[in-house]
């Protein structure tokens, strides 16, 4: 690791000192648990952008799949509109969508030669359509244990979806840096041509990265429905924002080939203690979605090698 | 010799492209265990040959053969499978991973088990294939962490995995490996390929003649298109193989030396000891109206970084340069054509034209302030330029509204042109103007050339072949290793020979 | 360029040219053939004033998209302008819409320092903004929606009154257009924009000032955001952080389906009115056929997708990323 990818450690950790001081109740573990269930959506959604962005890409699609994930799973499991009560057998369901929709993401791209972001952009506002079409614009109440227990139930006092979200990052950092598929992902972004040059089929890799990447953002639902304890097509709004600002701000670099899922965790945690410590000192929601916003151009701006790109789209 | 099997052989490839015919019914072979250098002037061929072999085009028609078997690659991928490695001029690591990650790139799956990379077994691997170009590098160090000498040396490793999967029959081809390293560099380099060629074979594609002599067993010498020599290394020197490469004699009447007017007193641009980081320095020259100034070099002489330096694209950093008597500083293309500067860049369809645009528009885009009333363009104004340009300088389009991508190359080319005298650009820097042209269209050109410098334009010319710069000059530079080593006058009669001008390249 | 290629080029040109004007001719005829009524002069009326807004906000990101760039902050900008509109109004009247316009005008500016300058990608850059002004109409408006009175209504009669029968927001529509059309078609600008997005190189090359040219570019896409932000004030007589939310897509989509391609070069206003009128029309259709209302963005994400991948230029992007 590079001296400059220790800098979000850095401003993390400075973070962390300064809103302790204003505030001690920041370091309690009553508010570590706090922060540790607003980042575990963050972090599976960003765990799924971090690949797709270092190949060179962008993902529009974090809340079309998340919200049709959510909402996929509310009407599965045990619910309280219809009789269906699939268990687990719904959280595999879901997990094929996101991969369907994340495969699709790829297939467009590769095939059809569509930019990622407008291929995403369009996905995007076909998942949350159809999640918004089989409700109807009405909310499915999940009344199926198991996944309430995601967020009430807790385990070494954490609740079990702050592990399930460890477990994602667990597969992620395997996947990243112990199968061919994660180097190439890489190769990918260090340089298109070059990859393409070393025998990588280059449209197996991105479509593989697409799906992958949709299967995080459907646990992503999954733990969002639980957290909320229903199902409604408003349940992904400002979560791409969240993703991109984190993945961005953890060092990740939008020209691609640089970066790791272990820098987005860090870019996770500046972004929750962040607005986690603006709540402690009473600062209104609203403001942090400008924050965020400012930040991703801090971010961008600091990070990118300006000599390397001649023109910028 | 003739009863051994090649272990690589072209025989009568052939491949056009729209308006040249860039290879001739091509043969060479390349026996096992040796080194075959490849030489002649750019536009020869020689790019053309290397494509070909590396799978990235296919020949129209002949054969490629591995050991005596015909052999048809679909892509680079498909070449490197069947033994073809490469090792450019360019950097071909990729410098976000490990060495290590690099050399096997694309080839993980035999230290992969069931779906995990087994890091240990490839880096040690790697170290392996480290150790067969005896070089001191860490597999898992990131390449951009490695200087240009180790990079190449890493790639070299690389091409060497063929052996794991090509058996004994591959080649290296090795494209202007040394354009980037330094004489010690180098001559490791070179001791490598030799202690190599008992496992592989090469081919080495240089423009340092002498590197060639030295490494090549033997040579092959290309020129328009074909193979016009093939010679062993002992039989040749520098001088005989640059007859070889440039072979005809000058030809007056070709280069429009009848119509070279003398250049007139008045100094249009001027340089004082212009430097540029490590790309030039203490350059001192002036530029008079009606002259065309030639510019010799090789690549890595400077001469590139002196054009675009001209051109705005990269401004000098000491020393002095004058336009019409005023100190300035080019640090964009705008500030440059404000001063009545054109650049006519070599990639004619990148910089040159805007291809997806209509002729009309690319031939007004650098003056449309002229005819813009209260901020509206006056589009019969421009109508009428346009359709005065395309009479005057025989541009063959179906409409002024044709795209620009319709054109062939030389058309492509006199639009450039006519943008810049539109602009009544007063120094035209032309930066091998007739690359990729064929004989009628750079005839044109040097017509145009001759044309605009009797009306008092003052001309900066580098260009793809020595016999070009020397025949259209009115006086020649000589660039070597960033500095001026040789000045000339080149009038009509009285042109400098090109062996004259080599010894200060070289 | 061997013949038979660039007569195949000129041939799917003139196809891309002219498919969106005949799909929109066949849409109408389709709707019209199933719904008689939606020929009649009142509803072509209410279909045309029901496209200015989307019209005005396609207009905008057509000068990004012709560049090769994109602005994804337009419904927020438009937001943000309502808000703007809503909370100054009454003390300020027809002096708040010039505020609502020249506060999208300088948050252009901004997004264009931050592409050109910081060297951030449009789409980033623009996200990035579109979040902040988003922030910015949250606060403003204390996250509620504000409804006009009469007496600040009076001020929008220009939006919400007509002249001859014909609706005052059309009219502004096609102020919109003449003015769009003229920069884009008939000035430098203009010109250099599609240099720009045909062929940044040689343009930079030529001596174009191609910082300048986007950065205005931006500056065009978010006043025009801003003034439909105050057409839609006047229009719902009332401004809210979340009014033109739904805007985004369908803004894109229009130009994208109007023909303009979106890696640069490409397209005029008119393709963009082409584009709006298709989408509206398709909008209209679907309640005629009463597609539920939900589904509508399923429609719009995949005709947004089809159509670039129609539109396309794949020569000119060796690698699609």
């Amino acid at each position: 690791m590079r001296i400059a990818s220790w800098a979000p450690v850095i401003v993390l950790l400075l973070l962390c000192a300064i809103i302790s001081v204003i505030n001690p109740n920041f370091l309690s573990f009553g508010n570590m648990v706090r922060i540790s269930q607003s980042a575990m959506i963050p972090l599976v959604l960003g765990i799924g952008a971090t690949f797709i962005i270092i190949m060179g890409s962008i993902d529009l699609s974090v809340e079309g799949v998340l919200t049709l994930a959510a909402v996929v799973l509310s009407m599965l499991v045990l619910n309280g509109e219809n009789a269906n009560d699939y268990g687990l057998f719904a959280v595999a369901a879901v997990l094929i969508v996101g991969a369907g929709v994340g495969f699709i993401n790829g297939l467009i791209n590769v095939r059809l030669k569509v930019p990622s972001f407008m291929t995403t952009l369009g996905t995007w506002f076909i998942g949350v359509g159809i999640a918004n079409a089989l409700l109807g614009g009405m909310a499915t109440r999940i009344n199926d244990p198991w996944i309430r227990g995601l967020a009430i139930e807790r385990f070494w006092g954490f609740p079990w979806g702050v592990w399930v979200a460890l477990l994602c990052l667990l597969i992620a950092l395997i996947i990243q840096n112990y199968t061919r598929l994660g180097r190439h992902v890489y190769a990918l972004g260090g340089g298109e041509e070059l990859a393409a040059l070393s025998g990588i089929s280059v449209a197996r890799v991105r479509i593989a990265a697409f799906t992958i990447a949709g299967v995080f953002y459907a646990v992503g639902g999954i733990l969002a429905a639980a957290q909320l304890g229903l199902g409604n097509a408003q349940i992904g709004n400002g979560r791409l924002f969240t993703t991109i600002t984190a993945v961005v701000v953890g060092g990740t670099s939008l020209s691609g080939g640089q970066g790791s899922v272990l820098q987005t965790v860090v870019g996770v945690l500046i972004v929750v203690v962040l607005s986690n410590g603006m709540v402690l000192m009473g600062v209104p929601p609203s403001v942090q979605i400008g924050v965020q916003g400012l930040m991703i151009i801090a971010a961008v701006a600091l990070s990118i090698n300006r000599k390397l790109m001649k023109i910028i789209k | 010799m003739t009863a051994e099997i090649p272990t690589l052989s072209l025989v009568d490839v052939d491949k056009r492209f729209p308006g040249v015919h860039a290879l001739k019914r091509v043969s060479i072979n390349i026996m096992r265990g040796e080194v075959v250098g490849l030489i002649g002037e750019n536009g020869a061929g020689k790019s053309t040959l290397m494509k070909i072999l590396s799978g990235v085009y296919q020949p129209d028609a002949g054969e490629i053969r591995i050991a005596g078997q015909a052999a048809t690659f679909d892509d680079a991928a498909d070449a490197n499978r069947k033994g073809i490695g490469m090792v450019f001029q360019e950097q071909s690591l990729l410098t976000n991973m490990t060495v290590g990650e690099n050399i096997y790139l694309g080839n993980e799956a035999q230290f992969t088990r069931f779906g995990i990379v087994d890091w240990g077994r490839l880096y040690a691997a790697a170290e392996r294939q480290l150790a067969k170009v005896q070089v001191d590098v860490d597999p898992r160090a990131r390449a951009d962490t490695l200087s240009f000498a180790s990079r190449q040396m890493v790639e070299l490793a690389k091409a060497l995995t063929l052996e794991e999967h090509a058996g004994d029959h591959f080649v290296i081809l090795l494209d202007e490996p040394t354009s980037v390293l330094e004489r010690a560099e180098i001559d490791i380099l070179f001791e490598r390929v030799r202690a190599l060629k008992s496992r592989a074979s090469f081919i080495f594609v240089s423009h340092r003649l002498d590197e060639v002599l030295e490494l090549a067993d033997r040579i092959y010498v290309m020129k328009d298109g074909a193979v016009v020599a093939d010679l062993n290394s002992s039989e040749a020197d520098t001088t005989k193989l640059h007859h070889l490469m440039v072979g005809r004699s000058l030809q007056a009447e070709y280069y429009r030396e009848p119509l070279q007017r003398p250049y007139r007193e008045n100094v249009v641009l001027e340089t004082e000891n212009l430097s540029l980081g490590h790309a030039y320095k203490n350059v001192t020259f002036q530029l008079h109206a009606g002259e065309i100034l030639g510019i010799a070099g090789v690549i890595g002489s400077g001469r590139e970084e002196l054009t675009r330096t001209l051109a705005g694209f990269a401004p000098h950093d000491s020393g002095l340069l004058r336009i019409d008597g005023q100190s300035v500083r080019l640090t964009t293309p705008a500030k440059a054509v404000d001063l009545g500067l054109g650049y006519v860049p070599r990639e004619r369809r990148v910089e040159g034209l805007v291809l997806f645009l209509p002729v009309a528009a690319n031939i007004t885009l650098a003056d449309l302030a002229t005819f813009t009333r209260n901020g509206l363009i006056n589009s019969r104004e421009e109508r009428r330029i346009a359709e005065g340009w395309v009479e005057r300088l025989r541009i063959k389009t179906p409409t002024i509204n044709t795209l620009c991508l319709n054109l062939s190359g030389g058309n492509q080319q006199k639009v450039v042109l006519a943008k810049w005298l539109q602009a009544k650009a007063r120094i035209l820097i032309l930066d091998h103007p007739t690359r990729g042209l064929d004989v009628g269209a750079k005839e044109e050109v040097y017509d145009l050339a001759r044309a605009v410098t009797s009306e008092g334009l003052a001309v900066i010319l580098t260009s793809d072949t020595l016999e070009e710069t020397i025949g259209l000059s009115h006086r020649l530079l000589v660039m070597r290793d960033g500095e001026i080593t040789h000045r000339t006058d080149a009038a009509p009669g009285h042109k400098p020979s090109q062996i004259d001008l080599i010894g200060h390249m070289v | 360029m061997p013949m038979n290629s660039s007569l195949k080029r000129l041939n799917i040109d003139r196809l891309r040219h002219w498919l969106p004007l005949a799909t929109l001719i066949i849409l109408v005829t389709v709707v019209g053939v199933m719904e008689p009524v939606f020929l009649q002069p009142s509803t072509l009326l209410q279909l045309a004033s029901d496209t200015a807004v989307l019209f005005i906000l396609a207009t905008g990101v057509t000068f990004v998209i012709m560049l090769g760039g994109i602005d994804l902050s337009l419904q927020s900008m438009a937001s943000f302008s309502s808000v703007i509109v809503a909370l100054t109004i009454a003390q300020l009247g027809y002096v708040s819409f010039g505020l609502a316009v020249g506060t999208g005008i300088l948050a252009g500016f901004l997004s264009g320092i931050a592409h050109v300058k910081l060297k951030i990608p449009s789409f980033i850059a623009t996200l990035a903004m579109g979040g902040v002004l988003f922030s910015a109409a949250l606060v403003a408006s204390k996250e509620r929606s504000i409804t006009l009175g009469d007496a600040e209504r009076s001020y929008q009669t220009w939006v919400t009154g007509s002249h001859f029968g014909i609706p005052n927001v059309i009219i502004v529509g096609l102020i919109v257009l003449i003015v769009a059309h003229v920069l884009q078609a008939h000035t430098r600008f203009g010109r250099y924009s599609a240099a720009i997005g045909a062929g940044e190189p040689a343009a930079y090359a030529s001596g174009v000032k191609v910082d300048r040219q986007k950065i205005f570019a931006y500056m065009l896409s978010a006043g025009f955001a801003a003034l439909a932000g105050v057409i839609l004030a006047g229009r719902l007589s009332s401004g809210s952080p979340t009014l033109a939310a739904e805007m985004l897509l369908p803004s894109i989509a229009a130009v994208v389906v109007g023909g303009t391609a979106i890696t640069g070069g490409v397209g005029s206003i008119w393709r963009t009115l082409v584009g709006s009128l298709i989408i509206s029309v398709v909008r209209i259709g679907m309640t005629f056929l009463s597609v539920n209302i939900f589904a509508q963005n399923i429609v719009f994400g995949s005709v947004l997708v089809l159509a670039v991948a129609v539109t396309i230029d794949r020569s000119k992007i060796p690698i699609v990323k």
